[in-house]
């Protein structure tokens, strides 16, 4: 905590209760204790909240002046003594008793000035608009609860000039941001600044002019606090929960235009109660540490060392850095690009003859690279095309590209990088006349002559995909930044990096063992048809419809944390060898609607995964091999345990825990926790053709890993052998291991 | 003689109750279901399944006919309707405003609290009010007719996955109750209380609609969705325990087998009985599987499954 | 405690010699720990593995069979309170009373009237199941030449009620063969009908009104004397007394396996109902709930084709959803210029797109394709929805030649098989539709012009 920010704060509220107190003693004197309150705007729309801040945080009804004096004896009781010069003891929990004491010092006064007739504030001609109506505070807290609008910005002073002013405005503006102005600096108010370029101010506009001194400021509190009496179910008085649902619902904050004094410390002393951060655009201490707001509490950004080539640059990255500081989620309505967007267009082929230009696919060269920074690496929504575009590429012509995406997120994690990186084949396929195939160094993207002809160009790719990791991950992603080399010495030199790097993931995937975490993932998507089915999923065993893995469950759980991918903690061991862990049947038995008692996590003949209708894979054991067949699910023929995979599948499907049959997904057969408890991949005495086809070279790796090079040989198949009868002939033959093995029953 | 004792099921959750209604509008509680549908050997549900008359804001012109001649001229206006629900045994009125519909109306928030208005003050039943399901109007609507109804707690829907929030927060500021609607999938249900309770929205204000299949078009979907979900809430699932509404009447009259009297085949016998059976047997399906208030359309249909509530339940 | 596949499997012989019909000896103790087949099956048991196994290879509901030959009834055999939990698996066999108090002429009429009475549904035709025959002029030989009447115009199976054992034995000699079910045993005259059933082979339904504790003493009795089929009867005839006792019933089998009550239930909802359409309400939920043979009394079309339908809904596997034949529906009455739109053979997903073309006024060429009674994604991601699929199934079902187009639409749901469509139908125009059902009256409107 800033000793400097502190004892200001302390300071402005001492005064600001003194202030307060004195003026409502005179109007006691002068109007008498019954003399009613009543808030209401410039429109004469009233509030049923009382003095809303107030009422709710202290429970109070105030409806006269007399109902203000016990408010007052609170507000001084709250008042810390100002630290003396030699004393470093003033906290966090200090300033936050001034702030409080402060808004209630500042309600009390705009009560005072109510009773006297002196509210909505008139002057020079304009009418302030007071406190917002109770209407108004409806539909606008709708918006900010259904997510169309994030928040408000209290504007306090007066921005370095009318320019900055009306920028800083529809920047906020742009955002959906509600603002609300008040207070001067200098002498000067940003209310003033606006007015005098012509901007209009109100309701309708969404800018809200409160009055001219920091004390209106209260008005934006009081609209805070009626939004959680009256969205968040909150009991007047309970002022933690008001505070606290402010903290997480509403993305407001305060932005201080122009020098800070006390008054104004005070007063964003009260903000920071409601976990409203504070920033300034003048030198003041910083409190980054957080704990009562989200993320930071007080930021100075200093406006003329914004990075910026004029004002109006530097009032826009102002803006986009409250917006990023506050946590503020961007959404795009609607990609900006020249052709139509949408799921429909996904399946399009562009032709040779309609091909305007193609990058990568044979004998090409063209990568995307998806990269995690740090969120002051980069800035959102920069796309740089570095290199020829369009209107220097010859029709049909093949050229180099690169697409680098960098991501930066308080949530991100490097891990789902290329959770997001595969994205890119999706997203970019929704543009019409764009096909984009592959991924990684065999991307391929074509262009279709009518997408060029409409204007579609490379910046384009990249508006594409920043809308859409905003839109699709926003939950991890703020900020998103493209760039895409069409230069070909660039992307030659790129690429090299890309490799390495991709090169390093697959060494982590490789690396990321069961041992190596301590949480594992749920997936009950299937459960609409399969309801007692749970697939637990580790770093070692993808999910049996082989579309999720491990690090896929973790990031899908970051993106909806109430979706089907949840979190299992391993919890205690039970069974190191079997894979069981208490953590774990916990979890299966209270999400299988307690039928899955136990769960193992390495074993086929005791208590193994359920199985529900999508796998790609059904192993079953066949007993007279002493070894275990597996069937694909597009191995129409039949196999050795004398049933095919349909048939397979009526038995061990719908979340059915059979042991000894058990579904999986295709590259579980080469992990290296392939059945461990059974022994491993030496079981398999057969296996569908097209599986020995499609896992080649996975499974020759695999074997070798396991020291039988030449077992693939020894794995009767769907090509020769059918019927358990043919099997035993032709495992002796060839020797197979499972033959010598320990009884797998 | 053998000794048969009976297995009786050791229940761990009890379903939410929820009361629609009062500001001196009628009150009706339903949930509080602690077994399943009338098994009052087990334990006593306290509050029987209700039945919820739909009334739109415009004249139905494409219903089918047995509804057309049911209902006569009444359904002229919403105010008349709701009138004539009452009589025909309405536990509560649907409105529905369908006049919102893009491609049929497109009328707005105005008109909504019109309608809405028109309803509350014809009759004293408490009130259900869906948008034309269209996501953008739906907010629009629903948000207008919270207003005009606030203090009398009506129900207000859809609230939908990707759309739940606006009417989530209506329902907060007006102290009225969500519907949470999700197609037939008990995660997805699931999930959709939990971001509503995650909003804010009160155990007891939440009714879910899990979705129904018509008789022939799906009922053994919206059949078993019911019974899984109750099950889930009475095993302890805090997430599902909240009382079931199924459109019953909506599904069934849009189908051929309500509609069609000419050029099918002989085996389905009369439209007008036909029609009749298959939205009380549609009804008569979802209340044994766990729904707690139906809504319905036609009259005798509507007096068949009122009368089978009554024997079912003794009440 | 139900032994798992691999327990059942050790105490059978593993000599796969096929002769209970199974493959192997594990493929058949799959089958056994799903309660799917009967320990009996197999001739080579030992007596100790008989002993071991013989709680978990009994099914806890006995499968019943009413009748001979192809339209035969068989109930029972049911594993699940729920059907989610797996499936429901014999269908509620539908029965239509006659009594012989009725005229010759309203006899003949009603046999007439049900047994061509026939539906079709998903491709499929469906009917009433039999008859009952009640003895209700008490008279045996009324009775007699009632059944006569019925069994000489139809061949469905027959359930011969009456109270009187002398009757019955008179009855049961004209049908023996078709093997009628026996209503019913009671504590008066169960020992006569014991025999009668013993002698001629038919199911026997015990009935008692006075509890389950009497109805499991009767069936115990009945099944001590050799007799195996037994229908039970609780004698409930309510709304709320049905529910509650067939609920118990199902419960008791379930999950107590008290095999007194492992039978099937027949039902009389006419008998608790003062209308037809209370019966036809009370008959469904006896579907819903654990009744396997309901006696009907009024047979109407209407009624019937709602009762059929939702037993058909009710006894689908959840995880086989009901399938559509593959072909060309026509919605509405399409011309040569209506849109032709490709959809899979899910019936729920062919429902919704059928209705919303038909209400929104677009009579249409449905092309339904062979996906496995997969939903559109579901397919499309198992492979059984992809362009080759559907090409062929427009190029087999010649669609070119009903229309003067050559505009296909395709749901939005798998865009993504519009290029690879456009390869195997170059001549045609592939249109991606939208992602709903429900907006496909909005997108023709916007998109097709004839």
């Amino acid at each position: 905590m800033s000793r400097f920010i502190a004892t200001s704060a302390i300071r402005g509220a001492t005064s600001a209760v003194e202030q307060a107190d004195t003026m409502l003693q005179d109007a006691l004197k002068e109007l008498g204790p019954d003399t009613p309150i009543r808030f209401t705007d410039t429109v004469g729309g009233g509030t049923v909240y009382y003095l809303p801040t107030i009422y709710g945080l202290l429970g109070s009804k105030v409806e006269t002046l007399g109902d203000l004096v016990p408010v007052m004896e609170h507000a001084k009781s709250l008042v810390p003594p100002v630290p003396r010069e030699n004393l470093w003891l003033p906290y966090l929990g200090e300033t936050l008793d001034a702030g409080a004491a402060t808004l209630y010092a500042f309600e009390t006064i705009e009560g005072v000035r109510f009773a006297k007739g002196e509210q909505p504030e008139k002057k020079n001609g304009f009418e302030f608009n007071g406190p917002i109506n109770d209407a108004q505070m409806r539909s606008w807290g709708i918006q900010m609860v259904d997510g169309r609008m994030p928040g408000f910005a209290a504007l306090v002073g007066a921005a370095k000039s009318n320019e900055v002013a009306v920028k800083i405005v529809r920047e906020l503006q742009s955002r959906g941001q509600l603002i609300f102005l008040c207070s001067t600096s200098n002498g000067r108010s940003i209310v003033d600044q606006l007015q005098e370029e012509g901007v209009d101010m109100g309701y309708d506009t969404f800018i809200v002019p409160f009055g001219s001194d920091t004390i209106s400021a209260i008005y934006a509190l009081g609209f805070a606090t009626r939004a959680a009496l009256s969205f968040g179910n909150i009991e007047p008085g309970d002022f933690r929960k008001i505070l606290l649902y402010n903290k997480f619902r509403c993305f407001a904050f305060v932005l201080a235009l122009g020098p800070v004094d006390d008054l104004k410390y005070a007063a964003a002393a009260g903000a920071i109660n409601y976990g409203f951060p504070v920033f300034a655009d003048t030198v003041i201490p910083n409190i980054l540490p957080t704990g009562v707001t989200r993320f930071e509490h007080v930021v100075s950004m200093p406006f003329d060392d914004i990075e910026g080539k004029d004002d109006l640059e530097k009032a826009e990255r102002l803006v986009q850095r409250c917006v990023e500081l506050r946590g503020i989620k961007i959404k795009i309505a609607k990609v900006p690009i020249p052709v139509a967007y949408g799921p429909a267009f996904e399946g399009e082929v562009v032709r040779r003859a309609d091909l305007a230009v193609e990058f990568g696919g044979k004998g090409g060269m063209c990568f995307e690279w998806l990269r995690m920074k740090d969120l002051d690496e980069i800035e959102d929504g920069k796309i740089e095309v570095i290199g020829p575009d369009m209107d220097s590429f010859e029709e049909g012509s093949k050229h180099p590209l690169a697409i680098l995406v960098d991501v930066a997120g308080r949530k991100m994690q490097k891990d789902f990088e290329p959770v997001l990186e595969r994205q890119i084949h999706h997203m970019t396929n929704g543009a019409e006349g764009i096909s984009h195939q592959g991924q990684r160094d065999i991307t391929w993207i074509r262009m279709h002559k009518n997408a060029i002809a409409k204007g579609f160009t490379l910046r384009h790719l990249g508006d594409i995909l920043h809308a859409c990791m905003h839109n699709d991950f926003g939950a991890i992603v703020d900020k998103v930044q493209v760039t895409l080399y069409s230069d070909p010495a660039k992307v030659e030199e790129l690429i090299e990096e890309a490799r390495a790097v991709y090169k390093e993931r697959n060494a982590r995937m490789a690396g990321l063992t069961d041992e190596a975490v301590d949480t594992y993932y749920s997936c009950t998507l299937c459960q609409s048809f399969a309801p007692n089915h749970v697939c637990v999923i580790n770093p070692e065993r993808v999910g049996l419809c082989g579309a999720y893995s491990w690090l896929d469950c973790r990031a899908s759980f970051e993106i909806n944390p109430n979706g089907p991918n949840q979190p299992v903690p391993k919890g205690k061991v039970i069974d190191e060898t079997l894979g069981e862990w208490e953590g774990v049947n916990n979890f299966v038995y209270e999400h299988s609607n307690k039928n899955i008692e136990r769960f193992t996590v390495y074993s086929l003949m005791d208590a193994p995964m359920t199985t529900c209708g999508c796998c790609e894979c059904v192993m079953a054991i066949i007993p007279e091999a002493n070894g275990v067949m597996i069937v694909s699910r597009d191995d129409y023929g039949m196999t050795p345990s004398g049933m095919t995979f349909t048939t397979l599948m009526a038995t061990v499907g719908g979340g059915l825990q059979t042991p000894g049959m058990m579904g999986h997904g295709k590259i579980y057969i080469t992990s290296k926790k392939f059945i461990p408890v059974e022994g491993g991949i030496k079981r398999i005495v057969w296996l569908s053709q097209n599986l020995k086809e499609e896992l080649a070279e996975e499974l020759k790796e695999a074997c070798e890993r396991e020291g039988v090079p030449d077992l693939i040989d020894k794995m009767a198949d769907g090509s020769t052998v059918t019927t358990v009868d043919e099997l035993l002939p032709f495992l002796e033959e060839k020797g197979h291991p499972a033959l010598t093995m320990d009884p797998i029953m | 003689m053998p000794d048969v004792e009976i297995p009786l099921e050791k229940w761990t959750g009890k379903v939410k109750e929820v009361k629609i209604g009062g500001g001196g509008r009628k009150e009706v509680v339903v949930g509080g279901e602690s077994t399943l549908p009338f098994l009052a050997f087990e334990s006593s549900n306290p509050n029987p399944p209700k039945i919820a008359i739909e009334v739109h804001d415009k004249e139905p012109t494409t219903w089918a006919a047995p509804l057309l001649s049911a209902w006569g001229d009444a359904v002229k206006d919403p105010g008349t309707w709701a009138k004539k629900a009452v009589e025909f045994g309405a536990d509560l009125i649907c409105l529905k405003l369908l006049s919102a519909h893009p491609e049929g109306g497109n009328t707005g928030p105005a008109e909504a609290k019109a309608s809405v208005e028109k309803v509350l003050s014809a009759v004293d039943l408490p009130l259900i009010i869906l948008g034309p399901g269209v996501a953008e109007k739906d907010n629009e609507v629903i948000t207008a007719a919270s207003d005009a109804a606030k203090g009398q707690r009506v129900a207000l829907g859809n609230c939908e996955e990707k759309n739940y929030r606006t009417i989530g927060a209506v329902c907060l500021s007006d102290g009225h109750i969500a519907i949470a609607k999700t197609p037939l999938d008990i995660n997805l249900c699931k999930q959709l209380n939990i971001m509503l309770s995650d909003m804010g929205v009160p155990a007891d204000s939440i009714i879910m609609d899990p979705d129904t299949g018509a008789l022939g078009y799906g009922i053994e979907y919206g059949y078993s969705i019911n019974e899984r979900v109750r099950l889930a809430a009475l095993g302890g699932d805090a997430m599902t325990a909240f009382p079931i509404l199924n459109h019953a009447g909506g599904e069934v009259w849009r189908q051929k087998e309500a509609r069609a009297s000419d050029g099918v085949p002989d085996a389905w016998g009369d439209l007008e009985e036909r029609s009749i059976i298959w939205e009380a047997v549609t009804a008569t399906s979802v209340i044994n599987a766990g729904c707690d208030i139906v809504v319905m359309c036609h009259p005798k249909a509507i007096e068949r499954i009122k009368s089978t509530i009554e024997k079912l339940t003794g009440k | 405690m139900a032994l798992t596949g691999i327990q059942i499997y050790k105490f059978l012989p593993k000599t796969n010699c096929k002769e209970c019909g199974f493959p192997t000896c594990l493929a058949f103790a799959m089958k056994l720990a799903q309660a799917g087949a009967e320990l009996s099956a197999c001739p080579y048991v030992s007596d100790e593995g008989k002993a071991a196994l013989a709680a978990a290879s009994k099914p806890p509901i006995r499968l019943v069979t009413i009748g001979a030959g192809e339209k035969k009834i068989e109930v029972g055999n049911e594993t699940v309170m729920f059907r989610h939990e797996k499936t429901f698996v014999h269908p509620t066999g539908l029965v239509v009373r006659i009594k012989d108090t009725s005229s010759a002429d309203e006899v003949a009429k009603t046999v007439e009237a049900v047994k061509s009475y026939s539906v079709d549904r998903v491709g499929m035709t469906f009917g009433m199941d039999g008859f009952a025959i009640e003895n209700a002029s008490g008279d045996s030989a009324t009775f007699v030449k009632c059944v006569e009447a019925v069994s000489s115009k139809s061949d469905l199976p027959l359930i011969l009620m009456s109270s009187d054992a002398s009757s019955m034995s008179a009855a049961v000699d004209r049908v023996k063969a078709a093997k009628p079910a026996i209503y019913a045993a009671t504590k008066d005259n169960i020992d006569q009908m014991i025999e009668l059933a013993k002698s001629s082979g038919c199911p026997l339904a015990v009935r008692s009104s006075d509890g389950l504790g009497e109805l499991a003493e009767l069936t115990e009795k009945a099944a001590g004397a050799g007799v195996d089929d037994l229908i039970l009867d609780p004698g409930v005839r309510g709304f709320a007394d049905s529910l509650v006792t067939l609920t118990q019933i199902r419960r008791l089998a379930l999950a107590k396996r008290f095999e007194p009550l492992g039978y099937p239930v027949i039902t009389f909802p006419g008998e608790g109902a003062s209308s037809l359409d209370e019966e036809a309400v009370l008959a469904a939920q006896h579907i819903a709930k654990y009744g396997n043979i309901v006696v009907i009394d009024c047979f109407s079309p209407a009624a019937a084709l709602a009762l059929i339908t939702l037993r058909l809904n009710l006894y689908t596997d959840p995880q086989k959803p009901i399938q559509m034949k593959p072909g060309t529906y026509q919605v509405g009455e399409p011309k040569e210029t209506s849109p032709v739109c490709v959809t899979t053979n899910f019936s729920l997903t062919y429902f919704s797109i059928a209705g919303e073309l038909e209400s929104a006024g677009w009579p249409s060429w449905l092309v339904v394709c062979d996906t496995e009674g997969l939903s559109v994604l579901t397919a499309w991601s198992a492979g059984k929805f992809d362009a080759e699929k559907i090409a062929k199934t427009i190029k087999g079902e010649n669609v070119a030649e009903k229309v003067n187009h050559k505009n296909v639409i395709i749901p939005g749901g798998v865009a993504v098989l519009r290029g690879e469509l456009e390869e195997e139908l170059p001549d045609w125009k592939i249109m991606v539709g939208p992602r709903e059902a429900m907006a496909v009256g909005g997108y023709l409107k916007e998109n097709w012009k004839s």
